[in-house]
């Protein structure tokens, strides 16, 4: 009832599990996997009411507290205050310096861009605002997308130019990591980073959680080397808690094969589930309809012929 | 009932403006600082003074008429005749006077007007049996108000100095624009905007570490009953990021939607100084009144009960009250913890002998400096009160006329006091640890004497409080104490 709380676990506060991850944010997933793949046994708490805070993920023991918003992210931060470091001697590569870049600026602007912009933020709906009020939702998802065009610096006269050159970089830092990466475990030697964790995020949450028709996706599909990189640390460091089950990465559509694929302009879109859900009410309006024309018939056809009988009383 | 055109002046005064004044003289004046004693005496003096003069002010029921209020430029008449709605209903004396004191007093609390004069004179000898009641109001010239004031929040993490503009009556609705700067001593700011309209009452304006925004709506108001339904958009942040862990699971947004019905009944001779009778009051609220179960659900229940019994020497007079709360949530998330704003806090620089809005108030015990805690982010020494599902608190006062004739005059005196208190957290399984030997172990008690200053709308106490019992890290010490209520 009161004192202290129990203070000898660790903790992981992120945002909820969804599309088969232990956590669809893509901001909270490094951090899962980065802790998964030092081996630290840890907690896993969601917050599923704070979807604009720059706090989370956040992890916790006792009152020590490592927020993603000081100290350049709670990963750096866990780092720094030696709690858990899997780069030590890794900083001095130079290599390293250039694959952080590559990872952590083009990749993380190009989802950020497919996330809010190029998906319209059809996913970032269920990620974000599954738990809250209607009212909350919509406000927030609004003001979360203006951020985020602000963020990457999109106008409306910039829009095309800046989509065009987010994606360039984007397939660039695909071809570049897919080069340095080969066929080994981890992108350094047999040792996992910090990197690995921000790449495998990535690639998982591009995979199975922007729609089939995104662009970024199907750009990374077209490196096979990547997907069975993510496939293999998805088995070793993965336990989604989500009851539905996550499909090996490399048994998504055969139709993306390494070579020759094109991805699908936006404009010829699939039917998603949005438009589905609109026919089938469209169906149900037109039944309603056609039903009270039948009733309105019906019922005046019987008026009408009360009034005759009723004049023929007369 | 008395025939109104007996004993008729046979030379009646018309009613001219130069005659006014005089009528006025007879007629009784309702000001807000006049008491029901000071309304008696004129009615004695106006039977005294003018036998010839018709009083159609009988004790049994009568009619009245109004006049719509002179000065009103500005604001609609609908809404001023909103607020004297209860005026019309009255039908003998004393229901018209405490009518037109509660519509005075309601007046004034719209905030948009520099003066409110209600007068009650006899209606005109065509219509028998009648009051007609003339309501002046004097708008405010300046609609452009400012205020800065240094506040601490029972809700709040810490103190604050907030800055505010307001400007008045835009629209002649009573409608209250203003905007507002807080900055918190734990370097946050924040900055609002808020509308008010009289039955439409804006939520303040945001500070540390809750944001509001939103609107309340009163559905009901009697004399005896209240119904108010909140609508809010929530946001509990933590902007030091020193919070505990149980804080800090709840930061983020939610929606209050919550209907609150409060049935008071006061018939303490006084709110600042009561000397008798007694008072009841019982709050209830329910949350998540929306068809979003996504809403805050929860169900509160507050009560007060006071009494004030006279001893009859120096107006010595003994209050003791007790006070309890309790609130949980429902629906799916019923084993979840409760939500932080809704919890009790005790503790704080209110008295509990005015106070009637639930267990708050505990002599000698800081702002939200009991109950629950735990430890804050480290690098942070203090704790985090996190507060109490339920909690329950109860006082004794003896207050007493002093010996100094120049002091009773003013209405200063003295009282010695005692008080209880205590919380318990129920959620999360936390009832089953409970226990009444343990929750009578626990509780707080402290007891003190002073000087009670009354100041015309709020009562200053200047107390020795002495700490009985407290628990392990209660912000709490014996010494001399400020308090004030309203």
């Amino acid at each position: 009832m009161e004192g202290d709380q129990d203070t000898s676990g660790f903790t992981l506060v992120t945002r909820k599990p969804c599309f088969g991850l232990p956590t669809a944010c893509p901001n909270c997933l490094p951090a899962y996997i980065y802790l998964k793949l030092a081996q630290l046994p840890f907690q896993l708490a969601f917050n599923s009411t704070f979807p604009d805070s720059d706090e989370l993920p956040y992890f916790e023991t006792g009152t020590y507290v490592a927020y993603n918003n000081e100290d350049g992210g709670v990963i750096e931060k866990l780092k720094k205050d030696g709690v858990v470091n899997l780069d030590s001697q890794l900083h001095s590569q130079p290599e390293y310096l250039s694959l952080k870049a590559l990872i952590l600026s083009w990749l993380e602007e190009a989802l950020a861009y497919e996330t809010w912009v190029g998906t319209e933020g059809v996913s970032a709906w269920k990620i974000y605002y599954a738990d809250l009020p209607w009212v909350i939702s919509k406000v927030l998802f609004y003001k979360q997308t203006y951020m985020a065009k602000t963020r990457l610096g999109i106008t409306k006269e910039n829009a095309e130019q800046r989509e065009q050159q987010i994606y360039k970089r984007a397939s660039d830092a695909y071809e570049a990591l897919s080069t340095r990466l080969g066929e080994q475990k981890f992108l350094f030697e047999d040792r996992p980073s910090s990197l690995d964790a921000f790449f495998l995020s990535h690639i998982l949450f591009t995979i199975q959680v922007l729609p089939e028709t995104s662009v970024l996706r199907c750009k990374l599909l077209e490196h096979g080397n990547l997907v069975r990189y993510a496939d293999k640390l998805k088995l070793e460091c993965l336990e989604a808690p989500s009851s539905s089950s996550s499909p090996p990465l490399h048994s998504f559509p055969s139709s993306f094969s390494r070579k020759g694929s094109k991805p699908k302009s936006k404009q010829k879109v699939e039917k998603t589930e949005e438009e589905k859900k609109f026919k089938k009410r469209a169906k149900y309006f037109l039944a309603a309809q056609f039903l009270a024309v039948v009733i309105y018939l019906s019922v005046m056809g019987g008026v009408s012929n009360d009034e005759l009988e009723y004049e023929d009383d007369d | 009932m008395a025939n109104p055109t007996e004993n008729l002046d046979p030379n009646p005064r018309t009613r001219e403006p130069e005659d006014e004044v005089e009528e006025e003289e007879e007629a009784q004046e309702l000001n807000s600082d006049d008491g029901e004693l000071e309304e008696e005496e004129d009615e004695e003096d106006d039977d005294d003074d003018d036998d010839t003069v018709s009083n159609p002010q009988t004790r049994e029921g009568q009619s009245k008429t109004e006049s719509l209020p002179p000065g009103n430029d500005k604001t609609k008449d609908h809404i001023i005749e909103a607020e004297v709605e209860a005026v019309r209903e009255a039908n003998t004396l004393q229901e018209l006077l405490e009518a037109s004191r509660v519509a005075n007093s309601n007046l004034r609390a719209m905030d948009i007007f520099d003066s409110v004069n209600i007068t009650l004179d006899s209606g005109p000898p065509e219509l028998p049996g009648t009051t007609n009641v003339v309501i002046e109001v004097v708008e405010s010239k300046n609609p452009l108000t400012g205020q800065i004031g240094a506040y601490t929040r029972a809700e709040a993490k810490s103190s604050s100095v907030e800055a505010s503009l307001k400007y008045k009556n835009i629209f002649g609705y009573g409608d209250i624009w203003d905007g507002s700067m807080v900055y918190g001593f734990d370097s946050s700011a924040e900055v609002g905007m808020g509308m008010y309209l009289p039955r439409f009452k804006g939520l303040p304006t945001p500070f540390s570490s809750q944001r509001s925004l939103g609107l309340s709506l009163g559905l009901l108001s009697s004399k005896y009953h209240e119904l108010v339904y909140t609508v809010a958009w929530r946001n509990l942040i933590d902007p030091p990021r020193l919070a505990s862990e149980s804080i800090r699971r709840q930061l983020g947004h939610s929606l209050l939607s919550a209907l609150k019905y409060t049935f008071k009944y006061d018939q303490r001779d006084s709110y600042l100084r009561p000397t008798s009778g007694y008072a009841f009051t019982s709050t209830s609220q329910i949350g998540g009144l929306s068809p979003d179960s996504r809403s805050l659900r929860f169900l509160k229940q507050e009560i007060d009960l006071r009494c004030a019994v006279p001893l009859g020497f120096y107006q010595t007079a003994l209050n003791f009250g007790v006070s309890g709360g309790v609130t949980f949530p429902w629906g799916s998330g019923y084993r979840t913890a409760s939500s932080v704003p809704e919890r009790f806090f005790l503790g704080g620089n209110s008295s509990p002998v005015c106070s009637l809005g639930g267990p708050s108030a505990l002599w000698g015990f800081s702002t939200r400096g009991l109950g629950p805690n735990e430890p804050r982010r480290r690098g942070d020494v203090e704790r985090d009160f996190v507060g109490g599902d339920a909690a329950v608190t109860a006082f004794a006062d003896l207050s007493f006329d002093l010996s100094f004739r120049w002091l009773r005059e003013r209405g200063v005196h003295g009282h010695v006091f005692a008080c209880a208190g205590n919380m318990a957290k129920l959620t999360e399984n936390e009832f089953r640890n409970l226990s009444a030997p343990k929750l009578l172990e626990t509780f707080r008690t402290s007891l003190g004497a002073g000087i009670v200053l009354p100041v015309s709308l709020f009562r200053m106490e200047i107390n020795y409080c002495h700490i009985l019992k407290k628990q392990e890290h209660d912000r709490a010490k014996s010494g001399f104490f400020l308090t004030f209520s309203a």
